[in-house]
C-alpha cells in the first residue's frame, strides 16, 4: 500500500531525532526489513483477528519471524486466537506511555515458535486512541523490528489510526462477510483509506479542501465518484490531476471475503473487486476467501489458530493459499 | 485508470480477457450480470438502481457481441487495427445494433479502445491459488477449482450435457457410482475444460488416484 503518498504526518516525521528523547528514536532509520501487513475491513465480527493470527501462523511455520501488533485498542482480543493470557503483561500502552522504550521488547512469545505478539492496549489504560505523533513514532519503531513480517491487526471501523495504519502497511487486506452489512462497510473502509491517502498525496490547499468536500457522499458539488473527482482537479489543476491519476494506481489493497458458504458467496469478491473498479476506478486484489468451517469456531474455542488445531480442514487450507499468493512457498 | 463505462471495450466491460474462450466470455457475463442485478448485495449501497440498469445495459450489449463467433470475431479485428494514441480520445465500442452498419464504415471510424492485456481477475486466480502443489487431481481439488472460479455444477452440466448426479460422483470421489471408464474419461476431459484445465492432465491424474485407491481395496 505503501507505494506513493505517504501520509504527511509520517513522511515529515521519518527518520528525525526522537521527540520525547526514547532510545528507539534516536538512530535514523535504517532501510526497512520487515514486510508490513494491515488487516481491517470496517466491521466487527467478520474474523479480523481469526485471520491475522492464522495468516501469522502459516508464516511462522515457514521460517519467517512474525510480530503481530493487537492494534484494537479499544477492543484487543487476538492474544487469545493464539491462546496467549494477556493478563498484566507488558503491552502497547507501555509502550507509549513510555514505561517501555524498546518496542521489540514489548513483543511478548507465543506458543508457535517464529511468532511474537504484542498486545493492545486493553486492560492497562482503557485509552483507545493514539496520537499523530503517537502512531507515527510506533511506525518508525515497527520498521525497525527484527522481523520478516509484521501484521496489524485493525480496530473495526474507519477512525484515522486505523487508515494510517492501514495505509502505511506495504500490503492491506478488507476483510467482508458476505453479508450487506459487512460489504458496505468494507466499501466504507476502502472510501475513508482511498480519500485519505488522496489528501495525503495531494498538496494543493483548494484541492484538498475539494477531496474534503467529496467525501461527503452527499456533496453539493455533486461529485460521487473519485471519477467525478478527478474531472473537477483537472479543471483546478493539471499537475494535481496527475498525481491523482498515480494514487488510483498504486492503491491496491488486496480483498478476503471469509465465511463464505457457496460459489454464490465465492463469486461475491468478484463482485466486490468488479464494483470498485467501475466505481472508484480502483484495482483490488481479490486475494481469497476463506469458506465457513466448523472447525473455525471450534478452533477459537480451543483458542489455537485454525491451521494447528485442524490442519487439514478446508478453512485451514484456504488461509495458506492467500499466505503462499503473498509471499510466495 | 480505468475509463468511463461508455467508453469501455467489451472486454473491459465484462472484465474479460480478450483471448478468453466463449466459456470464460460466459463466465465472465455471468459474474458481471450478477453483480450489477437488482437485488445484488455487492452495488446496492455504492450504485444507485438507475446507475446500476445502465451498467447492466451495457453488459447485455457487450454480452451480445461476444457471444457470437462471427460478431465477435468483427469486433476483435477493430480493437486489432486500433492503437491507443496518446492525446487521441479513443471511440466507446459500438452498440450491436450498428454493428454491421458499422463495419461498412469502419475504415473512417477513429480507433477503437485497446482491450486490457492482463488476464480478468476471475480467471487469474487459478495458478496462484488454487490449483494443487502436487499436480494431483481428485474430486476434492476439482470441487474446490470450480468452486474458486465461482462456477455452479449446474453451469458445467448444461455446458457439457452431463448428468448433475456423475459430476457429484466426480467431485465427491464415489468411485463406484461412476460410469465405465471410457465414459468416465470422457466426462473428466469435459469438466477439465470449463475450469481451464489440461483436460488429458485431468483424466490422467483422476482415473490414476481411482485405480490406486481400488488396488487399495483389494
Amino acid at each position: 500500500m505503501r507505494r506513493t503518498g505517504t501520509p504527511s504526518w509520517l513522511s515529515t516525521r521519518r527518520g528525525e531525532p526522537a521527540l520525547s528523547g526514547r532510545g528507539d528514536d534516536v538512530a535514523v532509520t535504517p532501510p526497512s526489513v520487515a514486510r508490513i501487513w494491515a488487516v481491517g475491513g470496517g466491521k466487527g465480527g467478520i474474523g479480523k483477528s481469526f485471520l491475522v493470527a492464522n495468516l501469522a501462523t502459516v508464516a511462522a511455520r515457514s521460517g519467517r519471524r512474525v510480530i503481530l501488533i493487537d492494534a484494537d485498542l479499544g477492543g484487543a482480543n487476538l492474544h487469545t486466537c493464539l491462546g496467549v493470557r494477556a493478563g498484566e503483561r507488558v503491552s502497547l500502552s507501555d509502550y507509549f506511555e513510555d514505561r517501555v522504550a524498546d518496542l521489540d521488547k514489548v513483543a511478548i512469545e507465543t506458543p508457535i515458535p517464529g511468532l511474537r505478539l504484542i498486545l493492545g492496549a486493553l486492560g492497562h489504560t482503557g485509552k483507545a486512541e493514539t496520537t499523530q505523533e503517537q502512531r507515527a513514532q510506533l511506525l518508525r519503531a515497527v520498521r525497525r523490528l527484527p522481523a520478516d513480517l509484521v501484521i496489524f491487526d485493525l480496530a473495526a471501523g474507519t477512525d484515522r489510526s486505523t487508515i494510517d495504519f492501514f495505509l502505511e502497511a506495504d500490503d492491506g487486506f478488507v476483510v467482508t462477510t458476505p453479508e450487506p452489512t459487512a460489504i458496505e462497510n468494507a466499501y466504507s473502509f476502502l472510501r475513508a483509506a482511498f480519500y485519505r491517502r488522496l489528501a495525503s498525496a495531494l498538496n494543493e490547499s483548494n484541492v484538498r479542501e475539494l477531496i474534503r468536500v467529496a467525501m461527503d457522499q452527499r456533496n453539493e458539488r455533486g461529485i460521487r465518484t473519485p471519477g467525478d473527482l478527478l474531472l473537477a482537479i483537472e479543471q483546478i489543476d493539471r499537475g494535481e490531476a496527475e498525481r491523482f491519476r498515480r494514487v488510483l494506481e498504486s492503491f491496491r489493497p488486496h480483498l478476503v471475503v471469509n465465511q463464505v458458504r457457496d460459489t454464490e458467496e465465492v463469486k461475491m469478491g468478484f463482485s466486490i473487486t468488479s464494483v470498485c473498479k467501475k466505481y472508484f476506478g480502483i484495482d483490488i486484489d481479490y486475494a481469497g476467501y476463506i469458506c465457513f468451517d466448523d472447525n473455525v469456531w471450534r478452533s477459537v474455542k480451543d483458542r489455537r489458530p485454525l491451521v494447528l488445531a485442524y490442519p487439514t480442514s478446508d478453512g485451514a487450507l484456504y488461509v495458506r493459499r492467500i499466505v503462499k499468493k503473498l509471499l510466495g512457498a | 485508470m480505468v475509463r468511463p463505462l461508455a467508453e469501455q471495450s467489451y472486454y473491459e466491460l465484462l472484465e474479460a480477457a480478450p483471448e478468453g474462450t466463449p466459456q470464460q466470455i460466459e463466465r465472465a457475463y455471468r459474474i458481471a450480470r450478477a453483480t450489477y442485478a437488482p437485488s445484488s448485495t455487492a452495488v446496492y449501497s455504492v450504485f444507485s438502481a438507475d446507475e446500476c440498469a445502465a451498467i447492466l445495459r451495457r453488459i447485455e450489449e457487450a454480452w451480445a457481441v461476444l457471444s457470437d463467433a462471427r460478431l465477435r470475431r468483427e469486433y476483435d479485428a477493430r480493437l486489432r487495427r486500433s492503437e491507443p494514441r496518446p492525446g487521441v480520445p479513443t471511440t466507446p465500442a459500438p452498440p450491436v445494433a450498428t454493428l454491421t452498419r458499422e463495419r461498412e464504415r469502419e475504415r473512417e471510424r477513429p480507433p477503437a479502445p485497446a482491450p486490457p492485456l492482463r488476464p480478468a481477475a476471475h480467471e487469474a486466480d487459478l495458478d496462484a491459488s488454487i490449483a494443487p502443489d502436487n499436480g494431483i487431481f481428485d474430486g476434492d481439488v476439482l470441487r474446490r477449482i470450480r468452486v474458486s472460479l465461482g462456477i455452479e455444477l449446474e453451469e458445467i452440466s448444461a455446458t457439457t450435457k452431463i448428468n448433475d448426479n456423475h459430476l457429484r460422483a466426480i467431485e465427491g470421489n464415489h468411485y463406484e457410482l461412476l460410469p465405465p471408464p471410457v465414459y468416465l474419461r470422457g466426462f473428466l476431459k469435459q469438466y477439465a475444460k470449463c475450469l481451464s484445465l489440461d483436460p488429458n492432465h485431468v483424466a490422467d491424474s483422476y482415473t490414476a488416484r481411482m485405480r490406486e485407491s481400488s488396488a487399495r481395496r483389494g
